[in-house]
Parts: C-alpha cells; structure tokens; sequence
C-alpha cells in the first residue's frame, strides 16, 4: 500500500524511438526456484499487437519466463527474478508499481480451464470488475457480453448465463477463461499452453481466437506444440536449459533457423 | 541430446531416405536419357519411340516423388532443413522430368529432319559434352549436398548460353541450301540450354537444402 499507481500504457521512455513497437522489453532477466536457476539472461522484445510464442523442451523455462512478465513468479515460495521486464517502457519491478496493477493490465489463462466452479457464467465473467468495484449493474451487463462476444462465446451461452461455468465443455471454459482474462481489459495476454488439455476442434476454435484477438492485445503463447506455434504465431522464441537460443520471425525459425539448437528441437531431433 | 534416444530414427527420416533415394534413380535414369538423345542426334540414330518411353518413366517418378513429398507434408508437418528438402525434391523432380522432355524433343528434331549426316555437328558435340558434364555435377552435388558443385554447374550454363546465342546468329546469315541443318541445330542447342538452365536449378536446390538461401530463377 502507498505505493504510486502508475498506468503501464502512459509512457514510451524517449531514449529509443524504436521502443514504440514493442510492448515488453526484458533486460538480462533472471530468475530461480530456490537456488534452481530457471531463466538466464533473457533479453528479448516482444512487439505489440503481434502473437509471439515461447517454445522448448520441458522445464526449460517457457512458463517462467511468462509468470515473470506479470510478476506471478515472485507468488512461489523461495522463487526470486533479477533484471528488467518493461511494459511500455515502465520497469515492472520498480518499487513505486504495485503488482496487483501488472496482473491487471498483463492478463492470464492457463494450461487447464478454471473457472470459479461455483459461480454463475455471468459471474465468472464479472467477477474481476467487480473486485475493482464495478457495481453498476448495466455497465457489467455490457462488459460481460462484450468479453463473451470477444472469446466466441456470447452466441453459445447467451440463454444460460446463470448456469454454473463448470457446466460448459472444456472448450468452452477455456474460451470463458479468456473473456474473463478480457473483461478487466488488460493489453497483453499471457496464454501457458492454453489449449494442450482440449480435443482438437476445441483447440483449433481457441487458436482461431488467439489470431482474432492480437488486432486489440499483444499475445504471449507458451505451447509445446510446434504445429501451434507455426500456425497462430509471428514471431518465436526459443527457449533451453533457461536460455534464450533463438528470437525470430515464426516463419523464419520454421523455414530456416540460424541456430542448429533450434533446428535440432523444431525438427524433432531431441526434446 | 536425451539419453537413450540416440539410436531412434525419426517416422520422417524413412521416408526422406526413401524421397532421396527416388530422386537419385530418377536423376540417373533422366541423365541417361539426354546423353542417348545427343548420341542419337551425332550419331544420325532414329531412337524417338524408345526416348518417349523414358520420357514417360520419367514424368511418372515425377509424379510418385510429388504424391511422397505430399504425404510426408500432410503426415508429418515438416520444418527447417526437412521442409526445404521436400519443397527441393519436388523442384528437382520437375528439373528431371523436363530432362525427358527435351531428350525426347531432340529425337524429334532427327525423325522430321531426316538423316544429317554432311551437317557440321561441332557445337552440339561441345555443347552435349558440356550439359552432360552439368547434369553429373547436379546429381553429386544433390548427393552430396556439395554447395561447391552446385556453384559450379551455376558458372556452366554460362558457357552453353553463349554457345546457343553464337549458333542463332549463325543461323541468321546462313544461306538457303544450309538451313536444314541450322535449324536442326538451333532446335537441339536450344534444347539442350534448356537442360543446362534445369540443372542449374536442381543445383539452386541443392544449395537452399544447405542454405536456406533462395536464389532467383528467372534473371536476364
């Protein structure tokens, strides 16, 4: 508390004009479990309005590198990050930004859907206004209906949203994790692998989402499938033992990557 | 590299040794085509029905490389090296295939025109040696994958342009009596530049696999 509010979007640092296209910028991120070093001397810009997807072999880092971009990693008991990570310029970490704010403007939706599984549709979609203390019942209305347009979900759900959310199908949860993701209005969404617990049409319904999302949001995806990545991505990174081997244009990385690292992993030769 | 996993062969590596190894017969059989059809033309042989049939071997391994390149597409989801590679066969595929075509052409050319034999065959002697000597260099560096062979055959073909547009302006002060077999000839050099510019492309490929570096086909 007494920490000064500061909006991440407000300001572009003058030193380098080239920044504007870009939404996030770390600088030698580091970041631990306990003495366990996950991330190591990440340095990476991820443009706005685009999807970029971090890719890699399990345990080298992809989740961690996303949970350090809306400072969930520092919630882990012993966990630890060093570095830089600006929103527009901002420094995330510095003492005067208050975390809650991060989390509000850097949205997530995880591996598997989880809706509140007590609440309503509706209710799982407001409930973030409503922790900011929107009351207004015709304000949520319209938020709520908007957020569901958004994910592709109004048209589905529009007769039932006093139904429990844990009554859709998984698809359709995940797809409400989104609009919830959305109704608070962040600018970035952070995705970790957000469609590896669903069947394939689900899964291409939320990919087709993803794409139609990044005009209004820019679009972190961590995923292990390299098909997904190809298909819905701009730009990839590719992670390994915590490191970051390879930043480039998605169609770059999948036609002719520079590293051999990176050919090695994408062309399934390890992983 | 995960332990345990080295001796593993990746589904795609069996059929990229079997794409490859169809490239190789194809290319061989393909060379051996056009160096049958300039012998028939120095040779004054008649051997059009048996190049039709190569010919048509030929476009059917085209089509069989194609169906393979496809379906490891849709099976597999290839990317990096393993991508270009496909794309590449399929490219080098169609090089070969044209191959036959012209061979078969070149036949064409000695059933219309009848016997040669008093016509001064030099320059489609120089230049058949030469485009068979491409052709091998082609196929050893797609073997290979010899970026070195495949520049190469790339400085060849300049060497057969020249030859092609030296007979054309031969063709173009001839007088009457002789244009049986300038024409003959022209046909045949054209041909047979044709075949150059197809190995160079196959060489192209070679170096893309390598590479990734795209060269552009049609220059002036």
């Amino acid at each position: 508390m007494g920490r000064e509010i500061i909006s991440l979007s407000s300001r572009v640092r003058k030193e380098d004009e080239t920044d504007h296209i870009y939404k996030i910028k770390t600088e030698n991120l580091n970041a631990w479990f306990g003495t366990k070093q996950a991330l190591k001397d990440i340095n990476i810009k991820i443009r706005k309005n685009a999807i970029t997807a971090i890719i890699g072999p399990s345990g080298c880092g992809k989740s961690t590198l996303i949970r350090c971009l809306n400072r969930m990693h520092e919630l882990v008991p012993s966990a630890k990050v060093s570095g830089k990570v600006y929103i527009d310029g901002i420094d995330i970490y510095s003492k005067n930004v208050d975390p809650v704010i991060v989390r509000r403007k850097v949205g997530m939706v995880f591996q598997k859907p989880n809706p509140f599984p007590t609440m309503s549709i509706y209710d799982n979609v407001a409930a973030g206004l409503k922790l900011n203390g929107i009351r207004d019942r015709k304000k949520l209305d319209e938020i709520v209906k908007k957020s569901l347009e958004q994910a592709w979900l109004w048209d589905e759900v529009k007769n039932d949203l006093d139904k429990p959310g844990s009554s859709l199908s998984g698809g359709q949860q995940q797809r409400l994790c989104i609009a919830r993701a959305l109704a608070v209005e962040p600018e970035v969404l952070l995705l970790d692998e957000p469609t590896s617990a669903l069947d394939p049409i689900a899964a291409s319904k939320i990919e087709q989402l993803i794409v139609s999302l990044k005009k209004d949001y820019t679009i972190v995806i961590v995923t292990h499938n390299m098909q997904q990545a190809a298909r819905v991505s701009d730009y990839t990174a590719f992670l390994y033992l915590g490191r970051l081997i390879e930043y480039d244009e998605t169609a770059k990385i999948f036609s002719n990557p520079k590293e051999e690292l990176t050919e090695n992993y994408i062309a399934g030769r390890f992983g | 590299m995960v332990e345990g996993c080295k001796n593993l062969v990746r589904l795609m590596d069996i059929g990229l040794e079997k794409l490859k190894n169809i490239i190789v017969e194809m290319g061989e059989y393909s060379a051996k085509t056009v160096f049958l059809a300039i012998d028939s033309y120095l040779n004054d042989q008649d051997l059009m029905e048996q190049l039709y049939i190569s010919a048509q071997e030929i476009r059917k391994m085209q089509e069989e490389i194609n169906e393979l390149a496809v379906e490891m597409i849709a099976r597999y989801q290839p990317v990096a090296s393993d991508l270009r590679f496909l794309k590449s066969c399929i490219e080098i595929g169609y090089g070969f295939s044209r191959f036959g075509r012209y061979a078969f052409d070149i036949a064409q050319v000695l059933r219309i025109f009848g016997k040669l034999t008093s016509c001064n065959k030099e320059s489609v002697d120089n230049a058949g040696k030469h485009v068979k000597d491409m052709i091998k260099t082609s196929i050893e560096a797609f073997i290979e994958k010899n970026i070195e062979k495949a520049k190469k055959v790339k400085e060849m073909d300049t060497y057969i342009d020249k030859i092609y547009l030296n007979s054309l302006k031969k063709a173009a002060q001839m007088k009457e009596n002789q244009i049986k077999c300038i024409v003959s000839e022209v046909l045949i050099l054209r041909y047979l530049e044709r075949i150059a510019d197809h190995a160079t492309y196959i060489a192209d490929s070679t170096i893309y696999i390598v590479t990734g570096e795209k060269i552009p086909k049609y220059t002036l």
